[in-house]
């Protein structure tokens, strides 16, 4: 197994979750890179995913993980030769077994666009539209902590099967600072996976 | 001048599916050397339509690849996007580097359908681009239009300085050249328009007079044609996303409603040879997972065995499916069922009896349909039949007819597997007469009637286990055979109607009848008028372009329909229909 570490900005940012499945198995394709198949009535190529982006959102820290018996190094070469403009491998891990990071991961951090100050997170109730209605919540439990992150605001939020969308709190933060923050300007850092009660950067357990 | 690429970027995550508008498409070409002319491929339609769309990436990928030039692409926005872009003030920008499109060298239209004509004033509107040629100002950008459309280019043709009639690979490049360097040498508007008259297949609507006269384009040397060998991989996934590859052009089976059977001639096909290589440099360059084999009736293509031989275990070894579109009963064979993955097949009877099949000159025989059960044998569970109604001559034994049809073949399936569970499903066409075709003087049956057959044969089906049924809506085929047979007075209704809201008019959701009638009685004039049946002596407002098949041989095939007698398949022999003037016919 092979872990790719990868970058999703420019034009990439706007590719969505399901369209980023197929854009992966076509770039698998074209770069030649042989990717094992699930066998069964109707075989897939086995890829798997970290929890999906909020689309609009850069991020620094998106997780590919390929089945394959190629060397690390020459599938980071040939994933980045074939990706479009915006999708990057920065690192290629390789790995036992799939580290199973879509069910794994319960956290990631966010830059914001707005100058670093503190705030009371104790009480952060977001409204958004699901399904054409308006929808309430205290979202205060998914916002684990907010940092300086060079005089920009890092929060660390709830991420996969508890999950709060980055672009759902723009709306509190447009409240709280008086400015229009806009969703292609927030950059996702790092994902964390949750283990005694900490939170461990992905890259340091693949590693 | 303002860049607008930053504003653009900030509406995209308020809008459905970005993708469509961000560009950075896999396959992009390089844009970042200036250009001395830059055409801007306009699809009236959205992104994932679009982006399907082989004629289109074709001309993009050859003035992409002429030393000096560029072509970007802009695809109908969505509702959303539109008002988004009027409340900003932002005008409608191209995909690539998100240029204003009025302010590319040439503007193209592709126009492959007719309810899409408002979609074209939608995009010049949000562009910015007046509507008629007669009033643009000097410096504005040419804007032309081309696509299969341009068969009848009259309803549109005030909207347009230049139409290409035919195929654009040649003329298109031609025409961005003489434009730019008229632009070069400071020519007026007028002498630029001149200068591009006299390129085959070049249409200039200011220019036509009594006893003008336009040869329609056609690419001589198919075999050798530049062809997309990487082609543009979507964002948003579209319509048909996969690997196409056209394996020829023209028709040999001579359907007498078939449009692009006539239009297309002469029929001219690529070698497995080539064919395979460029499926290849496709697959390797986009990583599709799918390939299409198409063409107008893809299984009749000569060398396809040897086609299939040769891409079959590339494909396997790589997981990649090929589709073969469009199958024709008389073209069957029973592994071409074991090889695909689908269970449900496609069929096209067109009509319900053998009569009717005659009289259209649609080579499917009562044999031949039995012959399906070799298909029910090898697995397939279920089937898609298509069918048009209000065919020339029809009555409602022929529309029984459909029903019959389906009975048989659940018959079979009972046969040849034991159990019943055949799922059928009718999906049935309004037939609309249209030009460069036989049936091109045929009046189309009133909107009562169409109601009435289409009622009649919903009744039959329904009695009828595992059949459903789905028919075309009978306003959007009126209006759709208004326009097709139209002349320049519907340009101003077409604009009439988009002032008053019609747009997407294909879209079932915004098709605004009303809207369409009240544009028609404005200036005068009814849908009648121009679905009525037309005399043979009658001038038509598309006799002027010469399309290589003759009149009087699309005459004499209407005389054939209405004797019931067939016309042979042209693999057996020429049938002199005059299309050979315009280049050979390489299946001869
Ligand atoms: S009738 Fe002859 S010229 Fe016309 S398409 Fe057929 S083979 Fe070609």
């Amino acid at each position: 197994m092979i872990v790719l570490k990868y970058q999703k900005r420019d034009e990439a940012r706007f590719i969505s979750h399901i369209d980023l499945l197929r854009h992966i198995s076509r770039i698998l394709l074209r770069a030649e890179i042989p990717v094992k198949r699930s066998n069964g009535f109707n075989p897939h190529a086995l890829v798997f995913f970290s929890p999906p982006l909020a689309l609009g959102v850069t991020s620094m820290a998106e997780y590919l993980t390929i089945d394959t018996d190629m060397p690390a190094e020459e599938v980071l070469t040939r994933f980045n030769a074939s990706t479009p403009n915006g999708l990057h491998a920065i690192c290629a891990y390789g790995c036992e077994k799939n580290p199973n990071l879509q069910a794994r991961v319960s956290a990631a951090d966010y830059i914001y666009p707005y100058p670093y100050r503190e705030i009371d997170f104790s009480r952060v109730v977001i409204e958004y539209q699901k399904k054409g209605e308006t929808v309430k919540e205290d979202v205060s439990s998914k916002i684990f902590s907010a940092r300086d992150e060079d005089g920009m605001l890092c929060l660390r939020l709830a991420t996969g099967g508890v999950n709060l969308r980055p672009d759902r709190l723009l709306a509190t933060l447009d409240g709280i600072y008086g400015i229009k923050g806009s969703v292609t300007d927030i950059i996702k850092t790092a994902q964390y996976v949750a283990a005694d009660g900490k939170f461990v950067d992905v890259d340091d357990i693949l590693s | 001048m303002a860049s607008f690429a930053s504003e653009f970027e900030k509406l995209l995550p308020e809008v459905e599916k970005p993708g469509r508008y961000s560009g950075g498409e896999w396959n992009t070409p390089d844009m970042s050397s200036p250009a001395r002319g830059d055409m801007c491929f306009c699809f009236p339609d959205l992104y994932e339509i679009g982006m399907s769309n082989l004629g289109v990436q074709i001309l993009y990928d050859i003035v992409n690849r002429a030393e000096g030039f560029r072509a970007e692409r802009c695809f109908a926005p969505a509702l959303d996007m539109a008002s988004k872009l009027r409340e900003r003030g932002i005008p409608l920008l191209s995909i690539e580097t998100k240029k204003p499109v009025k302010d590319f060298t040439v503007v193209g239209f592709s126009i492959g359908f007719e309810l899409l004509y408002t979609n074209v004033l939608y995009m010049m509107d949000l562009a910015g681009i007046t509507f008629r040629a007669e009033d643009r100002k000097e410096d504005d950008a040419i804007v032309i239009a081309g696509g299969p459309c341009s068969v009848n280019p009259e309803p549109f043709a005030p909207f347009f300085d230049a139409i290409v009639c035919g195929e654009g690979e040649d003329a298109d490049l031609e025409l961005l050249r003489r434009v730019t360097e008229g632009r070069e040498k400071g020519l007026t508007r007028a002498a630029i328009l001149e200068s591009i008259a006299d390129i085959e297949g070049v249409y200039v609507p200011s220019l036509k007079r009594e006893g003008y006269r336009v040869k329609k384009a056609v690419v001589k040397d198919f075999e050798n044609a530049p062809y997309i060998s990487k082609p543009l991989v979507p964002t948003v996934e579209s319509v048909h996303d996969r690997a196409t590859l056209e394996l020829y052009r023209g028709c040999a089976s001579g359907c007498r409603f078939c449009q692009a059977g006539f239009w297309y001639r002469p029929i001219r096909e690529r070698s497995a040879k080539r064919c395979a290589s460029l499926a290849k440099d496709m697959l390797k360059s986009t990583g599709f997972g799918e390939l299409s084999l198409c063409s107008l009736s893809t299984s009749d293509y000569t060398e396809l065995e040897a086609l299939e031989d040769e891409l079959s275990p590339y494909c396997r070894e790589r997981g990649i499916t090929m589709a073969l579109p469009s199958l024709r009963i008389s073209s069957f064979k029973p592994d071409m069922a074991k090889d695909s993955r689908k269970s449900s097949l496609t069929f096209a009877p067109e009509a319900g009896t053998q009569r009717l099949r005659d009289v259209i000159n649609k080579n499917v025989s009562e044999e031949e349909i039995d012959k399906i059960s070799v298909a029910f044998e090898a697995g397939y569970d279920s089937i898609k039949l298509y069918f048009m109604m209000g065919l020339p001559t029809e009555t409602d034994e022929d529309i029984a007819g459909i029903a019959q049809i389906c009975r048989r073949l659940k018959q079979l399936y009972q046969e040849k597997r034991h159990k019943r569970g055949l799922n059928i499903s009718v999906s049935c066409a309004v037939f609309i007469p249209k030009p460069c075709t036989p049936f091109q003087w045929e009046e189309q049956i009133s909107f009562e009637e169409m109601k009435r057959r289409q009622f009649y044969l919903r009744g039959l089906l329904r009695e009828i286990k595992g059949v459903s049924f789905s028919w075309h809506g009978a306003e959007t085929s009126v209006l759709e055979a208004a326009l097709a047979r139209g002349d320049r007075r519907l340009s101003y209704v077409i604009e009439d109607a988009f002032r008053a809201g019609a747009c997407f008019d294909g879209w079932s959701e915004h098709f605004k009848w009303d809207v369409w009638q009240a544009a028609f009685e404005g200036r005068g004039l009814t849908m009648q008028e121009f679905t009525r049946a037309r005399a043979l002596d009658e001038e038509l407002p598309w006799d002027f372009i010469d399309v290589g098949v003759d009149k009087k041989y699309l005459a004499r095939e209407r005389e054939l329909a209405y004797k019931g007698v067939t016309t042979k398949n042209c693999r057996e022999g020429c049938n002199g229909c005059g299309a050979l003037k315009m280049g050979r016919c390489t299946i001869l």
